[in-house]
């Protein structure tokens, strides 16, 4: 066929396409809905475009014109780009994400899972102890001006203010709370990807950090106001260190054992899997920082009030990430 | 590596100039202010890449005006999962300073991919510019003697574009390497080049 044929024969779906990109390249949400008027229809854009990709074959393949070629490479090109956008975040699968997938995934990776929470609460619990026997160790963990920031913070003698902050109001902590717990989270998973370490770096460092901080508090009779402040908070955000910690042990694992893989395919499996415990970090730490700057600050709540909600959220956040998307069948 | 060194030169110019504005605008709000000050610089830091590469076809505004774009390795626009891990593998990139670790992975990658790149299995590609041939010389067309495949006559089509950067001498040398085409040589045979070089792009 000549090209002057080939052209006249389809000069008109050519047309159609390139009207049909334009309108559709990026569409207002509320356009989406519907065709758009006198063109191809949304449903036949699929069958266009692969005619479209058999004319650009059939141009390459008989030598016809660059410009012919060109122009429908062009159409090729951006029809791929209609064809294969992300779709945009959904409500239900944002919900199925949260109630089932995440949960799942955490199960999924139990043992980086289990080695975080033991490396974190491990050193944790351990420093609270050490403490308790041997106070003097706090001064080699902090220097004598941070012992006293701390031991102002926490002083009984002032707790009918606002606890565990200096000054400032509970909606511009709440920012701060945000920023930094995120940043460090999503740090947390990030430096795993050093063959785990900067991950067992950051989880010790914190669990000596805190567990120096509440024993030290405790030891010296200041433990009252601490975990009056912490028991809120404490599930949602330890839970959170210790999943963005295992998330980037999972990661680093990718470089230590790829397994039968090379370590460039384990990165990428690795990767997805660190991109949805970072959604799900992120979705706990926001939490975490709500009921820290909203309601662990809260000065005159009795304690048993406040140790039962603290407990609560320890006991539904275990079940959640315990039970949560078990049974139902699996979408993914 | 320079391109993406000036795009992430513009998005960082850019967020600077937004929190500027937003810490004037939200001054006046006090304590309240102050939290929606930090939560945006929040989403500045670590949303405005992944926001921006998914929903505007791989281009935040600093790479859209240097030309470049994110794709999938296999070509696809890039998602939200490759797109969050690329973001967040960007602190590994950062270190040791200045994009240390990024710039020897993208200087020891073949296809000059940064760690985050490779982990997220994405590309950093250029964008083509749609010129349309534009800048070959309007001459008559004349048929080419024998059927060309469509690589030769890209090659005729190049030549023409670049005509006007070459010395008239250079021009000839190159023509009189087609012999058998133009069946001519010296300034004739450049004439003929150019002129089926204008049939190849429809020109009559």
């Amino acid at each position: 066929m000549k090209q002057d044929m080939f052209q006249a024969r389809h000069e008109a779906e050519w047309t159609a396409l390139d009207r049909w990109l334009e309108r559709r390249a990026r569409p207002p949400v509320r356009q989406r809905a519907h065709d758009v008027e006198g063109l191809i229809g949304d449903l036949d854009f699929p069958a266009a475009y692969r005619r479209v990709c058999q004319h650009l074959a059939l141009a390459q393949r008989r030598g016809y014109s660059v410009l012919l070629i060109d122009r429908l490479q062009g159409l090729v090109h951006r029809g791929h780009l209609v064809l294969y956008r992300p779709h945009p975040p959904r409500w239900h699968a944002a919900i199925q994400f949260f109630a089932a997938d995440f949960p799942r995934l955490v199960r999924r990776h139990w043992r980086a899972m289990g080695v975080a929470a033991l490396l974190f609460f491990g050193s944790f619990i351990g420093v609270i102890v050490a403490l308790q026997f041997r106070p003097e160790l706090a001064h080699s963990l902090f220097e004598p001006a941070e012992l006293a920031q701390f031991e102002t913070m926490y002083d009984p003698a002032r707790s009918d203010a606002r606890l565990g902050r200096e000054s400032g109001s509970d909606v511009k902590m709440f920012g701060y709370y945000i920023m930094n717990n995120v940043s460090i989270g999503f740090r947390t998973i990030a430096a795993g990807f050093f063959a785990c370490i900067g991950s067992v770096y950051v989880l010790l460092f914190n669990g000596l950090f805190l567990g120096g901080v509440a024993g030290h508090l405790t030891a010296i009779g200041y433990g009252g106001p601490f975990w009056r402040f912490v028991a809120g908070h404490s599930a949602p955000e330890l839970l959170a260190i210790v999943i963005s910690g295992g998330a980037g042990l999972q990661l680093g694992m990718a470089l230590v054992a790829p397994g039968r893989r090379s370590r460039g395919r384990a990165f990428v499996e690795a990767g997805v899997d660190m991109a949805k415990l970072a959604l799900g970090v992120f979705a706990m730490l926001v939490f975490a920082a709500f009921v820290e700057a909203f309601w662990s600050s809260i000065g005159w709540m009795p304690d048993p009030i406040k140790f039962s909600v603290g407990g609560l959220l320890w006991l539904l956040i275990g079940l959640w990430l315990w039970r949560g998307g078990r049974g139902a069948t699996h979408a993914a | 590596m320079m391109p993406r060194a000036a795009a992430w030169a513009i998005d960082f110019a850019l967020r600077l100039v937004v929190v500027w504005f937003v810490s004037l605008a939200l001054a006046v709000l006090g304590d309240l202010g102050i939290a929606i000050y930090v939560i945006i610089l929040f989403a500045l830091l670590w949303l405005y890449p992944v926001l921006f590469e998914v929903l505007m076809d791989g281009q935040t505004p600093g790479k859209r005006a240097v030309g470049l774009r994110v794709v999938n390795a296999n070509g696809t626009p890039v998602g939200w999962v490759p797109s969050i891990v690329r973001n967040l593998m960007r602190t590994v990139d950062m270190l040791p300073l200045c994009y240390g670790f990024g710039l020897v992975a993208g200087f020891a990658d073949p296809h000059s991919r940064r760690f985050g790149d490779m982990v997220a299995d994405t590309l950093v590609v250029h964008v083509e510019h749609h010129h349309g041939h534009s800048s070959a010389p309007d001459v008559p067309a004349v048929q080419s003697p024998l059927p060309l495949p469509a690589g030769e006559q890209g090659a005729i089509v190049a030549f023409a574009e670049r005509a006007k950067q070459l010395t008239p001498e250079r021009q000839q040398e190159l023509a009189n390497l087609l012999p058998q085409l133009t069946q001519a040589r010296g300034a004739v045979a450049v004439q003929r080049l150019l002129g089926m070089a204008s049939s190849f792009l429809g020109r009559h």
